[in-house]
């Protein structure tokens, strides 16, 4: 029993440097999600306007982003931008993080946007041109807004991806929950399985719920396809 | 080419160029190693998941379910760090091994949702008419089931390996020597990022455009006539 206390004692004394990691990692998750979002919005909707070079560009952006890893990715945002000597560029660590996320997350929510949108049905767009729409007003009032309601549950996904990505964050030394708990480590080195199963349920609490919308909008909306991450 | 030079330079990135070789052929092998682990371990998990015993698949959907709700990193910690404290085994194995179960563990779930969905995919009369030719259940499994619930889940099994190699490059957090590792080692001893960590991106966008061309020759192998006709 006594062991049972002990880990108690020790959950009291870390509960508000966790929670300081908590914090900082749903800062900089929702922050990513949300530029994340606006970046893919756009380019998603470019993609599906069919210009050649536009899709073309488009595509070797998504390729570059989805065919490395996000920890290169975040070493190039983080120690070779501020290299080129371009004073905007010097990131700290927390801007750092919050680009290279929103960047990394924009790939996917391209894809999403653009599937979803040649997810709704051609007639639906002939039929607004039909009526005398013009190309743009179709795009605002008759497709956008039926693509969007399919986007919910992948994008649902995506934000778990997010939150989980920001773990990696903790090598350029970012305070948030992983780096908290090895700074929890430093101090106490004996319960090293202890923390990291500590900060296991705290991600797990905050995954967990976002993955049940997820599968709830998923029979709620439709879905446009499964997300790997 | 000179103002290039300033941004870039070649004749450092030459004198890696084993090392870096040497990293695309461990982060190859470790995660080929991990493909084939992960394609057993994940019909297992996929089989435990669809089976009707609560005792069996309760467990299976919560090791399912906590899999994708943590991060990578946290779990090779767990297994990196855990693994010596639960098991003697633990101290047997290096850094690589440790990885490559690791990482096993962590993609195993997601192949077997993938390989889940591929089997309720199969049309219950085919396993019906195996069962009624008199193959055994097994038999009916082995050589009528899983064959085609692969060729049917073939795009995301690819998808899912472009992830796992890509997740390969997190080992190098736990000192495995793998591409990113490699990077990681130039940029300790020359002290320059950009050719260190470019490079590295530049042999990553490599593989993944290998990845691409062979998910291009395979799903037109099994997406091609032979498939579509039944």
């Amino acid at each position: 029993m006594d062991s049972i206390f002990d880990k108690i004692d020790i959950v009291q004394s870390l509960w508000p440097f966790l929670l300081k990691g908590l914090w900082s990692t749903f800062k900089i998750s929702i922050l990513a999600i949300f530029f994340g979002s606006i970046i893919g919005f756009c380019l998603g909707v470019t993609k599906t306007t069919g210009y050649y070079l536009l899709t073309k560009l488009i595509n070797g952006y998504l390729h570059i982003l989805r065919g490395s890893p996000y920890l290169v990715q975040l070493y190039i945002i983080f120690f070779v931008l501020p290299s080129l000597g371009i004073s905007w560029l010097q990131f700290d660590g927390f801007t750092a993080a919050v680009v290279s996320l929103s960047l990394y997350t924009s790939s996917y929510v391209t894809e999403i946007v653009a599937s979803a949108i040649f997810a709704v049905p051609n007639g639906q767009s002939e039929a607004a041109r039909s009526v005398g729409m013009t190309r743009f007003q179709t795009y605002k009032n008759v497709v956008i807004p039926q693509a969007m309601k399919l986007t919910i549950p992948p994008m649902a996904s995506v934000y778990v991806i997010v939150i989980k990505s920001t773990a990696v964050l903790s090598v350029i030394g970012v305070s948030e929950l992983t780096r908290q708990g090895e700074v929890a480590i430093m101090r106490m080195p004996g319960d090293i399985m202890f923390i990291y199963c500590l900060i296991a349920l705290f991600y797990f609490l905050y995954c967990y719920p976002v993955l049940r919308f997820s599968k709830w909008a998923e029979g709620k909306f439709g879905s446009v396809g499964e997300v790997d991450n | 080419m000179d103002w290039l030079q300033h941004y870039f330079n070649f004749r450092i990135v030459g004198q890696y160029t084993d090392v870096f070789i040497a990293g695309i052929g461990q982060t190859l092998w470790i995660s080929g190693l991990c493909l084939i682990l992960s394609l057993i371990f994940g019909t297992l998990v996929a089989l435990g998941r669809l089976s009707t015993n609560p005792l069996i698949w309760r467990p299976v959907a919560g090791y399912i379910q906590f899999i994708r709700s943590t991060p990578l990193l946290i779990q090779i910690y767990l297994v990196y760090y855990g693994l010596p404290s639960i098991l003697p085994i633990g101290n047997l194995l290096d850094e690589t091994q440790t990885g490559i179960l690791a990482l096993t563990i962590h993609t195993s779930p997601y192949f077997g949702e993938i390989i889940r969905a591929g089997i309720t995919s199969v049309d219950r009369g085919q396993i019906e008419g195996a069962l009624s030719v008199g193959m055994t259940p097994r038999q009916a499994l082995f050589n009528v089931t899983l064959p085609q619930a692969l060729a049917n889940v073939m795009p995301p099994l690819l998808g899912q390996t472009a992830v796992l190699i890509k997740d390969t490059s997190l080992l190098s957090i736990i000192a495995v020597f793998e591409l990113m590792g490699a990077g990681l080692r130039m940029f300790s001893e020359t002290v320059i990022a950009t050719e260190s960590y470019v490079t590295a991106a530049v042999c990553y966008l490599l593989i993944y455009s290998m990845m691409l061309v062979i998910s291009g020759i395979l799903q037109n192998k099994l997406g091609g006539k032979a498939w579509q006709a039944n």
